[in-house]
């Protein structure tokens, strides 16, 4: 039987390049060459899988160059023909993690090779690409290389002879929110007593089942008196300039726009549009009032009800847009509310 | 509550019929339409499990509140063709919890597949029977004050 | 409460004239079993099998489980309330026949009993495939509604767990263990030191079908109450739970409660265990809101600094299991809650149908979609008509070589959430 043939990917400082001042080194595919860890990857394969070679690019190149980079290595993995794919491990580094999670999932989805790859738990390229390719939990620094190998390589042989994953914890990756059964050593109630037992001395435990989180928001305290607040509008049901300015994306959106409403009092079909994809934009587009209500706030404005309505309106589309961005967009918002004066604003979705 | 309809009654009495009077079940279990409509208020609805869970979530919309677990029985939605539950007739402020529960039984439907043409007219009798017991037993709680 | 378990290990079966148990080995008089079990005129008939471990036998649809006890000493009988007189059990002398178990199999609502393999992948997920099963396969009469012929083979598993407990009555155990728990004031001056805990057992309760006795009342009349840890051992709570064959608590299950064992192991080493306290699973809403309210003041009320929650089934008792959790942990108690998962085939849908930050120690059973194959055995006990339209089958359930393709739920106590087995999932 032939060896396994393996293509791997590091960063510059795992190249023995240099540190931060190379990050910008481009992609680089290095034929027949084996690097850095990946020796260690060599020795704790055996006689079962080979390195063929290594690609090899910097931190700030890739993720600055990400559309790029990313089409670049693809073209290099292919040109190889290996059965595997591994990335890393990136331990604490943030923007590796990031870049090998990016291309160790977009290697397995463009080109159905195998892929892995490994990170430290708080590495930010966790909460992007745990659920998209196997990642195999490391310690924070490169002093776990040996660690982090000895799970990596028998999960990558796995991987490649298509052999059945068992659980997160058997094989050691960071749960991908895939439920996966396997026997334990002891009984459910015996785990039970001993989490218990655990709980009360204060000790650490780790529960079974992590409960999905839900980022609940306690509302503020009412606005004591609406006729002197200023009342900003707020969207995520994609509301934009007829035309779309800002080209905001109609799924997944990876920004949000601002724009002024000096003046406008009330939205129509020639001015204003949604760019949200996944509902039946007709009604929207029709009057954009149903779904940031411009006109009637402008009403409540004149009768006296609200003190003004802000003259900028915030929008961006929630349609499978990530949490995180979601949150990162409110924040920014939210900042530049607070520097205009806003004391309340609406929400509105679709 | 008009007088001229409880006019002979004492108040306590009154006050008791407005409550037990104060709920419906919605179901699509024919079994439960013809066992209980005598003596309940009972909405039925010919149609699938997910459109059942779905009208009665869009009542639960409108500010009536859940009286029972629409994952009653531990046959699971998709498994079962029939659902019941009890709800409010009268329209309060949108109950959360009732938001939660309805929409947490219509994605478990998402879960498991219902093929009902794989069901023998015995297993459907079945299903229905199962989920009037479990209606009857929200039924008995209800009525029991 | 003192209650001293002698344990009479059972090696074999064997049907025979007379009943009777020597060397170990179980002879049965099925003509005995039968008169007996057809006292119950909702029953045409009856017919016995053995299975044993390793053997290439199916035996579905299975109703209950039950080990065969016989009170040989203190107040009150096997399954109080039931097929004895109601008294209060747990304490003195109970024998109990370790290694089989008196499986009752019907088609009472065929499309959710479930599966015991004996051998096989199937066996890895049941625990019952590990004991010599006593199968008795009850006929109802014509015209019977389900909810009468589950009682009557309910009590028709009972009769015949008795029958053969009494067996036992006169013999030396091979093995005898005490287990002793102290009042409240007891406890507290014996074990000043150690942290309190108690077991919060939710029972199955949702209308016919789904339900569960304690001293034979139905749980879903009760308000949450206080055992003794020993009262479950005797029989005090009993199954008639037809549904959800994976995570249903079946008697075996009540008389051998994990939780309650593994409890009494730690009992006055690490923990104070002070008592059982049993709760329900109603459909109707108000019920679960006074039945969590009442199970978290009986924790305050006894100054708990710990709990574990078990549940049983899916859906609608999720929401109890949470509830219970939440407001037991608001009264500043710790609790570590088991469940079980379904997490769709793939594994990628939401696990419970309700959830809480408050629950942050679970320990679960695993996902119960998971998709299993049982290949064909040279024996049913049973039938299989049903097997196509069990929760957790599907069109391609029966396969052409005869194997089955199923979700691990259709096996009989495959994620069980009293923590009775090792399945678990990641």
């Amino acid at each position: 039987m032939s060896k396994i043939k393996v293509v791997h990917y590091i960063n510059q400082f795992f190249a023995n390049i240099g540190g931060e001042e190379k990050a910008d080194y481009p992609a680089e595919k290095r034929p027949g060459e084996v690097v850095g860890p990946g020796m260690a990857f060599n020795a704790a394969f055996g006689d079962e899988a080979e390195i063929i070679g290594t690609i090899v690019c910097g931190d700030t190149y890739f993720n600055e160059n990400v559309d790029k980079a990313t089409a670049d290595i693809l073209e290099m993995v292919k040109e190889m023909q290996p059965d595997l794919f591994i990335a890393g491990p990136a331990f604490n580094a943030g923007r590796y993690g990031v870049a090998c999670g990016t291309i160790a999932s977009a290697v397995q989805e463009k080109l159905g090779i195998p892929s892995l790859t490994g990170m430290y738990v708080e590495n930010p390229g966790v909460d992007m690409y745990a659920s998209k390719v196997y990642m195999v939990s490391t310690k924070n620094s490169a002093a776990g290389m040996r660690d982090a190998v000895k799970k990596m390589a028998p999960l990558a042989l796995k991987l490649a002879k298509g052999e059945a994953i068992g659980a997160s914890c058997e094989e050691g990756y960071i749960p991908n929110g895939v439920r996966v059964n396997f026997f334990e050593e002891e009984r459910g109630s015996k785990r039970a007593v001993d989490m218990l037992l655990k709980k009360l001395a204060g000790k650490a435990y780790t529960t079974e089942y992590p409960m999905p989180a839900f980022d609940r928001v306690a509302p503020n305290p009412a606005v004591k008196d609406l006729s002197k607040a200023k009342i900003a509008l707020v969207t995520s049901g994609g509301i934009v300039p007829k035309g779309n300015p800002d080209h905001i994306e109609s799924s997944s959106a990876s920004k949000f726009g601002e724009y002024d409403i000096t003046g406008v009092t009330d939205l129509t079909a020639d001015t204003y549009e949604t760019a949200h994809g996944g509902y039946d934009p007709v009604y929207a587009n029709a009057d954009a009032d149903r779904v940031l209500p411009v006109d009637v706030m402008r009403d409540l404005e004149k009768e006296g009800v609200i003190g003004e309505l802000h003259n900028k309106y915030y929008a961006t589309v929630g349609n499978g847009t990530a949490v995180a961005s979601a949150k990162a967009y409110a924040a920014e918002i939210a900042k530049r509310l607070i520097a205009d004066g806003v004391d309340a604003v609406i929400l509105t979705s679709t | 509550m008009p007088d001229m309809v409880f006019g002979c009654r004492p108040f306590i009495v009154m006050e008791e019929v407005v409550r037990l009077e104060d709920y419906i079940i919605v179901t699509n279990n024919p079994l439960v339409r013809d066992r209980e409509e005598s003596r309940h208020a009972v909405e039925y609805h010919e149609t699938g499990i997910r459109e059942i869970l779905e009208i009665i979530r869009n009542k639960v919309h409108v500010g009536q509140r859940l009286l029972t677990h629409p994952l009653s029985g531990s046959v699971k939605p998709g498994e079962t063709p029939y659902k019941s539950v009890l709800m409010t007739r009268g329209k309060e402020p949108v109950d959360l919890m009732s938001v939660e529960l309805i929409q947490s039984a219509i994605e478990a439907c998402g879960k498991f597949s219902f093929k009902s043409e794989e069901y023998d007219e015995r297993a459907m009798r079945d299903f229905r029977i199962i989920d009037w017991t479990l209606i009857s037993s929200a039924l008995e709680s209800a009525d029991s004050f | 409460m003192k209650l001293e378990m002698g344990y009479i290990h059972i090696s074999d079966i064997e049907f025979s004239s007379e009943s009777k148990i020597e060397n170990g080995k179980l002879y049965v008089s099925t003509d005995a079993l039968k008169a007996l079990v057809l006292e119950d005129e909702k029953l045409k008939d009856v017919s016995f099998d053995i299975a044993r471990p390793g053997e290439s036998v199916r035996i579905t649809p299975v109703k209950d489980v039950i080990e065969p006890r016989v009170k040989v000493e203190g107040k009150g009988g096997v399954f109080p309330g039931i097929i004895s007189k109601v008294d209060t059990v747990g304490s003195g002398k109970t024998y109990a026949l370790k290694g089989m178990a008196v499986v009752t199999a019907g088609k009472i609502v065929g499309f959710q009993e479930g599966v015991i393999d004996m051998t096989g992948p199937g066996a890895d997920y049941t625990p019952f495939s590990k004991l010599i099963n006593l199968v008795m396969v009850c006929e109802p009469v014509d015209e019977i509604e389900p909810h009468e012929y589950e009682k009557a083979v309910r009590i028709a598993g009972f009769k015949a767990a008795a029958y053969i407990g009494e067996l036992a009555k006169s013999l030396t155990p091979d093995e005898t263990k005490v287990y002793e728990t102290e009042t409240i004031k007891e406890g507290m001056a014996k074990y000043p030191d150690l942290p309190r805990v108690a077991y919060v057992h939710m029972l199955q309760s949702q209308g016919l079908l789904h339900d569960t006795y304690v001293y034979g009342v139905d749980a879903k009349q009760i308000l949450p109450t206080m055992l003794n840890p020993t009262e479950c051992m005797d029989g005090a709570i009993v199954s008639g739970n037809c549904v959800s064959a994976c995570d249903k608590n079946p008697t075996y299950v009540h008389q051998n409660n994990p939780v309650v064992h593994d409890l009494l192991e730690e009992h006055g080493k690490t923990i104070n265990f002070v008592c059982h306290i049993v709760t329900n699973e109603n459909v109707y809403l108000a019920d679960k809101q006074r039945s969590s309210d009442w199970t978290a003041k009986l924790c305050k009320m006894l100054d708990l600094d710990g709990v574990i929650v078990s549940q049983e089934g899916f859906g609608n008792p999720d929401t109890d299991l949470i509830m219970n959790c939440k407001k037991i942990e608001a009264e500043g108690i710790k609790t570590v809650i088991i469940t079980d998962e379904y997490a769709g085939r793939d594994g990628k849908s939401q696990s419970l149908a309700d959830a809480d930050a408050a629950a942050d120690a679970v320990v679960t059973a695993g996902n119960a979609n998971q998709v299993v194959v049982l290949p064909k055995l040279d024996k049913v006990i049973g039938t299989l008509d049903y097997i196509t339209k069990i929760a957790g089958a599907s069109e391609n359930t029966l396969r052409e070589d005869g194997s089955l393709e199923v979700e691990i739920q259709v096996i009989t106590g495959a994620t069980n959430e009293v923590g009775f087995t090792t399945l678990s999932a990641r």
